[in-house]
């Protein structure tokens, strides 16, 4: 890629100067007439892309950029509150996480798909080819004669090669955003693009490095506008492609095109889009290490997951093995269907050290029997009451996001398990020590934890330092993570939801490693008070691991098929591990090992502690330094310093 | 730096035992590190056994020098709270003088730990099914694991046929303890650090006479093998001594190790000074 346009996009980001910021109180002005949710959506719609004003570099081939700052909401505050009388609103109300089915639009064109779209839609249609006609006449005035052919055909017409493919996505995605969809993810781009780029490639008219540099163009148009789309933090964003994995017939895909864009995320290291790949027992130690290359210069991508166990848990939940052979992750790693997923992954979460602490507090003075069918009954009673508290889900009508997908088949929500290992740490340490050694009594436990350690700094270090962990390769912990995952499986097996889908356990945890841990005392497992959990599927932050295949054996110990919302083990490594050839093979073949143990999902670390120190005392020199937070990536300085600590505690793997 | 689990008491085992002696029944070893990925062929899981007859100057592992139990003291994020100098009543702190069971850091521990071969093999054999998919093995490192051939003997023995098995040693040994020691091992990498006797003697406080012998032996012995050279700055890379090391070697393969900058980053936590910076 052209320094020129990295910098004035990356470095410099002067694009971000021409940005507009609209005043108007839309939701008022919609209110005050009476208007209907479609009718809402789009008028902004087309007031929005009639505001834009096309942009293009010089050196850039991909266009299409926003410049309206913000999206004035559709509804006025007081109408939420009426809405929300009647209705379950999940998180901003508007949809989000889905995995849009992007090919078949870009294979007919825009016009072709207006013959049978509803009458917002038609309008909606309208704004897109009328601001796509402007970014046109823009590049005539620039004598950008190769981006004129293309926006003549696309969107209008189907794209017939490779960049007017890339364009169309691009001005597809562009529109979802702009509608105010959020979470808007890529899906498996390397074959619904394949055909374009095979055929282009086979007609000679790129090489592999011409080929790469338009990827990599490409790429960086996730990157131009994506500080608007906020998240929890920057960053959080849901710009997820999956590469690789197998197809219903469980060949594999992985092409040249997949390739490519792990190449295009090496070079450039941007945070979008995040790379998944896809694979399976049967994926060769070569694939793993083009990966490892990539997890080598520091941006937490690729995140893996495993064909052999997410297809099965997916066809348990009713997927058919068609959709499931096709799924995706949405924003971080949660398990969805392009084209045909109406799943809310992302419904609810389980507290499971708050519930294990609870139960502790309570059962400490009974037998341990007794106390573990207590902690199942009270995940049970959990997941009822997030089940039951779930009713009426509403969302914003999308005209647009519902062009992408026909059929909306499944209707799943998914509940995150928070705090797997800490829950299971305590229950393990309560066994150890209360139970089998009674080297602890119950007094004492409940008046360290009530006190948080202030006056038993023995106990502290015994809970915290020395007390049977997952990860640590202690089987009672592993077989008690093995216990929570099944009640959590359990309490939710069987039930359906107000949409008529079902209800999903997973093993992630988002956001929740440090909400759910901020408001909770000290735990059993010697975590102290406010202190966060490990992210996802991962240890506890003071583990004492004696190293990566006990992690990963730990991880791995029990049956993942009926968790399958998704949530990752994370390997941190010391940025270091991975400057040899000989130990990038063994990194990727520790990550083989970890599929064919039938792992569900994991991602990798390469970890700069050194420059993280660095560059929370020195911000401005330290701009582009990325890190990993739960399922996405960020720039580190941009982030709340409560996550940059947390990136900084994970323990890391040296050689 | 872990903190293992004590050996267990051998005073229950059968009757047979007692014709060993204990000391060559049990292994001190300061560190077990999984994922080591530059210890031999494979991902390796090395065990590293505690206590040195060299002093190499530069010398990365201080912890493995001394063949005692000692205290080992990170020294980063001391809070200086002072609990760990409050008496306790907890045995295996006594030898040490301090409380190892009380940092709320957990920066205090002991380097050194008591393993049965048995107990220790097992525990090794629990990522057999690592080796038999992914390939790679055990490695014995140090320290220098010769000074405890014996037990050396005894682990290899329970790894024999289970698990790919290599050493790295300095070849420091009575050559009938190296012979047996060896015999039992899949691949051996052996330390020739300086040619010169002299200047062995001066950088490692021995002299390389019993070394250049059991290369000789190393050589013929169709185990297979590789002779590594530390490269440290004007005292083993220089081209005299270089080539010298080339003419020992003769036709064995040969690697040189680069020199490690942070060599020196754990000598304050076992309270030795370091003094090649």
């Amino acid at each position: 890629m052209k320094k020129t346009l990295y910098n004035y996009y990356i470095i410099d980001r002067l694009n971000r100067g021409m940005r507009v910021k609209v005043e108007k109180d839309l939701g008022a002005e919609y209110s005050a007439q009476g208007l209907s949710g479609e009718e809402r959506m789009t008028r902004r719609f087309e007031y929005l892309a009639s505001l834009e004003v096309p942009h293009i570099h010089k050196d850039e081939k991909i266009v299409l950029m926003r410049t309206v700052a913000n999206l004035p909401d559709v509804y006025t505050e007081a109408e939420w509150t009426e809405i929300r009388k009647s209705h379950y609103i999940h998180e901003l109300g508007y949809v989000s996480n889905l995995s849009p089915n992007y090919a078949t639009t870009i294979s007919k064109g825009l016009l072709a798909v207006r013959e049978t779209a509803n009458e917002y839609q038609v309008r909606m249609i309208d704004a897109i080819i009328s601001l796509c006609d402007r970014y046109r006449a823009e590049a005539e005035k620039m004598g950008r004669e190769d981006i004129v052919e293309v926006l003549t055909q696309v969107p209008r017409y189907p794209a017939r090669n490779f960049r007017e493919a890339l364009q169309f996505f691009r001005i597809l995605h562009y529109s979802l955003w702009l509608e105010g969809d959020y979470h808007n993810t890529v899906g498996r781009f390397d074959q619904y693009m394949y055909p374009y780029f095979k055929k282009d490639i086979e007609d000679g008219i790129y090489t592999r490095e011409t080929a790469l540099e338009l990827v990599e163009d490409f790429f960086l148009s996730f990157n131009k506008d994506s500080d608007l789309y906020v998240g929890v933090q920057q960053g959080d964003n849901g710009q997820s492609m999956v590469l690789g994995g197998v197809d219903a017939e469980g060949n594999d895909c992985f092409n040249l095109l997949s390739e490519l864009c792990l190449e295009a995320s090496r070079n450039l290291k941007l945070i979008d889009p995040k790379i998944n790949l896809r694979v399976s027992s049967k994926t060769p130690l070569s694939i793993y290490e083009k990966g490892t290359e990539l997890t080598k210069v520091g941006l937490g991508f690729p995140q893996y997951s495993n064909d052999d166990v997410v297809i099965k848990g997916l066809e348990r939940l009713g997927y058919s093995h068609e959709d499931a052979s096709n799924y995706v992750v949405a924003a971080c790693w949660e398990f969805i269907i392009p084209g045909v997923g109406n799943d809310i992954a992302n419904i609810g979460a389980v507290n499971f050290p708050a519930l294990v602490d609870k139960v502790i507090r309570e059962n400490i003075n009974g037998d341990f029997d007794t106390l573990i069918g207590k902690v199942k009954t009270e995940i049970k009673n959990e997941c009822d009451k997030i089940r039951e508290s779930i009713n009426n889900v509403w969302f914003v009508p999308s005209p647009i996001m519902d062009l992408f997908r026909a059929d909306k088949r499944y209707n799943n929500f998914g509940i995150h398990g928070s705090g797997i290992a800490c829950a299971a740490d305590a229950l393990a340490a309560v066994q150890k020590y209360v139970y089998k050694e009674k080297k602890v009594t119950p007094e004492r436990l409940i008046n360290a934890l009530d006190s948080d350690f202030a006056d038993d700094a023995e106990l502290l270090h015994l809970l915290r330092f020395e007390a049977p962990k997952m990860g640590t390769g202690s089987k009672e912990a592993d077989d008690l993570g093995g216990m929570i995952l099944s009640s959590f499986a359990d309490a939710l097996e069987g039930h359906t939801n107000c949409m008529g889908g079902k209800w999903r356990a997973g093993t992630g945890t988002a956001m929740y490693y440090l909400w759910h841990a901020r408001e909770l005392g000290a735990t059993a497992d010697g975590r102290r008070a406010g202190e966060p959990f490990g992210t996802n599927f991962s240890p506890s932050l003071f583990a004492q691991i004696p190293g990566p295949i006990t992690d990963i054996e730990s991880f791995t110990a029990n049956d993942l098929t009926r968790n399958m919302n998704g949530g990752p083990l994370t390997l941190e490594f010391a940025a270091g591990i991975f400057n040899s050839p000989e130990s990038i093979q063994k990194v990727a073949m520790l990550i083989q090992y970890f599929i064919k143990r039938g792992g569900h999902q994991l991602q990798l670390n390469a970890v700069n502690l050194e420059a993280m120190k660095e560059a929370q005392a020195n911000p401005e020199a330290y701009r582009q330094l990325v890190v990993r937070i739960w399922g996405w990536s960020a720039y580190f300085v941009e982030l709340d310093k409560d996550f940059q600590d947390h990136v900084m505690a994970r323990q890391e793997y040296n050689i | 730096m872990k903190l293992f689990a004590k050996a267990k008491s051998l005073q229950t085992s059968s009757l047979f035992t007692i014709t060993y002696n204990f000391e060559f029944m049990n292994g001190l070893i300061f560190d077990i590190k999984e994922f080591a990925v530059h210890d031999g062929e494979g991902i390796r899981t090395t065990v590293f056994l505690k206590g040195c007859p060299l002093r190499c100057v530069w010398c990365h592992n201080p912890e493995g020098l001394s063949p005692k139990k000692e205290l080992y003291l990170k020294q980063n994020g001391c809070l200086g709270c002072g609990r760990c100098s409050i008496p306790c009543d907890h045995e295996e702190c006594r030898e040490i003088g301090r409380c190892l069971h009380v940092c709320p850091k957990n920066l205090i521990s002991v380097a050194g730990a008591r393993w049965e071969a048995k107990a220790l093999a097992d525990k090794l054999l629990t990522h057999k099914s690592f080796f038999d998919t992914m390939g790679g093995g055990i490695t014995l490192s140090g320290g220098e694991p010769l000074l405890q051939a014996d037990f050396c003997v005894e682990l290899l023995t329970l790894l024999k046929g289970q698990v790919h098995t290599a050493i790295e040693t300095s070849g420091y040994a009575k050559s009938e303890d190296f012979k047996k020691v060896i015999s039992l091992c899949d691949f051996v990498y052996m330390d020739i650090k300086l040619a010169d006797s002299e200047l062995h003697k001066k950088y490692t406080g021995v002299d390389n006479k019993i070394i250049l012998q059991n290369a000789e032996y190393l050589k013929q012995s169709g185990i297979p093998h590789t002779f590594r050279t530390p490269l440290i700055p004007h005292i083993t890379d220089t081209e005299e001594n270089l080539w010298e090391i080339k003419g020992i070697v003769g036709g064995s393969s040969w690697e040189m190790l680069p020199y490690n900058p942070l060599a020196g980053a754990k000598y304050a936590s076992v309270g030795r000074k370091y003094f090649l910076s």
